[in-house]
C-alpha cells in the first residue's frame, strides 16, 4: 500500500471523498446518538432509586384504613413480614437489604408522616444521617427523632424541643434535609426503626387492616446483581403475592413512555437498520469509485501491480475514508449529544411511592423527578463507532476486490 | 544487433466469439530493435500488442518474452513480468490524475520495497533526461499533451525494461510534438538498448523504425 498515493487520491477527489464519507458519517452519528439516548434514558430511569443506592424498592399494597386516627399504614405500603424479608434476602441476586417503616400518625393536634429508619447502612433512608443540617443524628437507645427541615420551620420546631407523637414525646435530636432523598422517603418525622415498629404494633387501627409484629416493616430497599434483577422481581412477586409493588429502573423506564425508553431491543433494531443502510451506501459509493477508476486500475495492473496490491490500495483508501467518516460522525454526535444534554425530562413517580396521604391537600398531585437527560458518549461507544467504520470499509473493499480482480488492463485501456 | 529474439509470438490467434481478430501471427522482436506495426483501424494491431505484452491471453499460440512463456504464466507472474521487463506507452497517456509528474513516473515502483528517495531520484533522473525537470511536481492537468507523453515515456522506462510497447504514442499529439516523441523513443532505443514495438497509423514515423510490420484483417504482412 502506498500512503502517498492514498492520501493524494482522497485529497484530490474531495467531492467523491466528502460524499462517501458524509453518507457513512450520518449513519455513524445516528447510531451513536440513538445508543447514547437509549443509555441516557436507562440511566435517567435509575435516578429515582440511585439517590438511595438501591436497585429495587419493594412495597405491598393493602386496604384503606377503616379509621383515620392514631398510627395507620398508607394503603400502598402495608406489612411485609419478617419471615418474608428473610426469604427475600435469600433470593438469587440480592446483595443487601435495608428496611424502613412508613406510617401516617393522626394525633388530636396534627397529622405527621413518620418514617422509621435503620441507624446504620449505606442504602435506603438510612443515608439520611448524611443530611442532618441542624443538631445531630439520634443516639441509639434514646427516645429521639429527626424532623424534616421544612416541616420544622412550618411548626417552629428546633433541635432539643419535644414533639408529641402517638402518645409519647420524642426529643428532636436534629433537623434533616429530606429534599436530598427520593420522594418515597420524604417524611415529616424520622424515628429509629425499632421505635416506629413499637408504635405500629401498638396501633389497633393499623392492626385491624394489616396485622403487624414488632419485627415487620413495610418498605424494602434492595441492592441487587443487575443481571439478575428480572429474576429477582419474579421471586419477590412469588413471595409477596399479586399485591407486591416493586419499583425498578425498568419500571421507571416504562413509565417514561419515550420511544428510546421502550426497550434495548428498539435501539438495537434501529442501530442495526442504520448500520445496514450505511454499509449499503458505503458499498454503493465504493462500487461507483471502482467503476469510475477502472482505467486507473487497468494502468496499475499494466505497469506491474498485482490484483492483491491493487486491492490493498483500494482497501486502504476505503478504510481511510471510513475513518474520516467516523471522525466526522463522532464529532456531529458529540455536538448533538451536547445539545440533548440541555433537555430536561420528568420521570413520573408512581402514586404508590408518594408518602403523602392522597386525601390531604396536594397529596394526590402527580409527582415527578425532574432531571437533565444524563446523555453522554461512552468511550466504548466511540471506539465501537470507529471499529464499525473500519469494518464497513474493509467489508466493502473486500466485496469489491473480486470485481477489481476481474478488471483486465487490455480491456479497459483498449478503447481510448 | 543481437538476432536472438527477445520477444517471439508463434501462431498467435485471438477470437472474440466467432470473430477472429488475430489470425495465426508469427512475429519476433530482437533486443534493442525498433519495430513499427502499421495498419488500418480494426486490423488487429492493438490486440496483437496486448497479446505480445501479456496483457491479454491468446486463444491459441505461444508468446515468449526472453525465457518466459507468457501464455502459461499466472496473472501474478504476468504482473511481475510487466513490472520487471516491460514498459507501456498509451495513446491517451493514461496518467493518474491525482499524482504529480514524478509520482506518475514512479508508479511501477510503488509496490516495490524501495526507499521513497530512491523512487523519486529514479523518476527525477528520467524526467530530466526528457527535459521535464521543471514540471516534476505538476499534476497531469497542468501539462501539455507532449509533456504528458514524456511523463508516460519516463514511466515506461523507470523499471529498466527490455522492451517497450507503445500503442499510438503520437496519436493525440500534433505532428511537431509527435516527431519530438518519436525522436525521444529512437534515442532511448539507441542509448538504453531498449527494444520498441510501436503501433502507429503514421507511415512517416513508421519509416524511422528498424522494421515495419503491416497488419491487415488480423494477419501480418512484412
Amino acid at each position: 500500500m502506498n500512503l502517498r498515493y492514498m492520501v493524494k487520491e482522497l485529497y484530490h477527489r474531495k467531492t467523491r471523498t466528502a460524499v462517501a464519507a458524509l453518507g457513512l458519517a450520518v449513519g455513524i452519528c445516528l447510531m451513536v446518538v440513538i445508543n447514547a439516548l437509549a443509555l441516557a434514558y436507562r440511566q435517567a430511569a435509575q435516578a429515582p432509586l440511585k439517590d438511595f443506592g438501591a436497585d429495587v424498592i419493594v412495597q405491598r399494597s393493602g386496604d384503606v384504613p377503616r379509621e383515620i386516627s392514631g398510627a395507620v399504614f398508607p394503603c400502598s405500603a402495608v406489612t411485609i413480614k419478617s419471615d418474608e424479608i428473610a426469604a427475600i434476602r435469600r433470593l438469587p441476586g440480592v446483595r443487601q437489604v435495608s428496611t424502613a417503616l412508613l406510617m401516617w400518625v393522626f394525633d388530636a393536634q396534627r397529622m405527621a408522616i413518620v418514617l422509621g429508619i435503620e441507624d446504620q447502612g449505606n442504602i435506603g433512608p438510612a443515608i439520611l444521617r448524611r443530611y442532618v443540617n441542624a443538631g445531630r443524628f439520634w443516639r441509639t437507645g434514646r427516645q429521639e427523632a429527626l424532623v424534616e427541615t421544612a416541616y420544622a420551620q412550618q411548626l417552629g420546631i428546633k433541635p432539643g424541643d419535644g414533639i408529641p407523637l402517638a402518645g409519647d414525646t420524642y426529643t428532636v435530636a436534629g433537623l434533616v434535609d429530606a429534599s436530598r432523598v427520593p420522594k418515597v422517603a420524604t417524611a415529616n418525622i424520622y424515628l429509629p426503626l425499632a421505635q416506629a415498629q413499637r408504635i405500629a404494633a401498638a396501633s389497633p387501627q393499623l392492626q385491624a387492616v394489616s396485622p403487624f409484629a414488632p419485627s415487620d416493616v413495610n418498605l424494602l430497599f434492595i441492592t441487587a446483581d443487575q443481571s439478575k434483577t428480572a429474576q429477582l422481581v419474579s421471586g419477590i412477586e412469588a413471595l409477596l403475592g399479586p399485591k407486591a409493588e416493586i419499583a425498578t429502573p425498568d419500571s421507571f423506564l416504562k413509565s417514561l413512555g419515550s420511544l428510546f425508553a421502550l426497550s434495548d431491543k428498539l435501539s438495537l433494531t434501529v442501530s442495526l437498520i442504520v448500520i445496514i443502510v450505511t454499509v449499503l451506501i458505503t458499498f454503493k459509493s465504493m462500487a461507483a469509485n471502482v467503476a469510475e477508476r477502472r482505467r486507473e486500475i487497468g494502468v496499475l495492473k499494466a505497469v506491474g501491480w498485482t490484483n492483491r496490491q491493487v486491492a490493498i490500495q483500494i482497501t486502504a483508501e476505503s478504510v481511510s475514508q471510513c475513518l474520516i467518516a467516523a471522525m466526522i460522525g463522532l464529532l456531529a454526535a458529540f455536538l448533538a449529544v451536547a445539545a440533548l444534554g440541555l433537555v430536561t425530562i420528568d420521570i413520573p413517580i408512581p402514586w404508590e411511592m408518594s408518602p403523602s396521604p392522597h386525601f390531604m391537600p396536594g397529596g394526590g398531585d402527580p409527582v415527578f423527578k425532574t432531571l437533565r437527560l444524563p446523555i453522554h458518549i461512552s468511550p466504548g461507544l466511540a471506539v465501537f463507532a470507529v471499529v464499525l467504520s473500519v469494518f464497513v470499509g474493509s467489508i466493502t473493499a473486500g466485496l469489491l476486490s473480486r470485481h477489481i480482480g476481474r478488471i483486465k488492463p487490455a480491456e479497459v485501456l483498449r478503447y481510448e | 544487433m543481437n538476432n536472438t529474439p527477445l520477444l517471439y509470438g508463434e501462431q498467435v490467434s485471438k477470437s472474440y466469439g466467432t470473430l477472429e481478430v488475430v489470425k495465426s501471427v508469427n512475429l519476433s522482436v530482437a533486443p534493442a530493435e525498433f519495430v513499427c506495426m502499421v495498419g488500418k483501424s480494426g486490423s488487429g494491431k492493438t490486440t496483437l500488442l496486448a497479446l505480445l505484452s501479456g496483457m491479454e491471453q491468446p486463444t491459441s499460440g505461444k508468446v515468449m518474452l526472453e525465457d518466459t512463456d507468457l501464455t502459461r504464466s499466472s496473472e501474478d507472474d504476468l504482473a511481475l513480468v510487466r513490472r520487471e521487463k516491460v514498459g507501456f506507452i498509451f495513446q491517451s497517456f493514461q496518467l493518474i490524475p491525482t499524482l504529480s509528474a514524478w509520482e506518475n513516473v514512479a508508479l511501477p515502483l510503488f509496490p516495490l520495497k524501495m526507499a521513497k528517495e530512491e523512487r523519486r531520484s529514479r523518476a527525477v533522473e528520467l524526467l530530466a533526461r526528457l527535459d521535464m525537470q521543471h514540471r516534476l511536481d505538476h499534476l497531469p492537468t497542468a501539462l501539455s499533451g507532449g509533456e504528458k507523453q514524456r511523463v508516460a515515456i519516463a514511466r515506461a522506462l523507470v523499471n529498466h525494461p527490455c522492451i517497450v510497447f507503445a500503442d499510438e504514442p503520437t496519436g493525440n499529439l500534433d505532428s511537431a510534438t509527435g516527431a519530438d516523441i518519436m525522436a525521444i523513443l529512437k534515442g532511448l532505443q539507441h542509448e538504453a538498448g531498449v527494444a520498441m514495438l510501436m503501433v502507429t497509423h503514421d507511415q512517416e514515423l513508421a519509416a524511422q523504425a528498424d522494421r515495419i510490420v503491416c497488419m491487415k484483417d488480423g494477419e501480418v504482412s512484412v
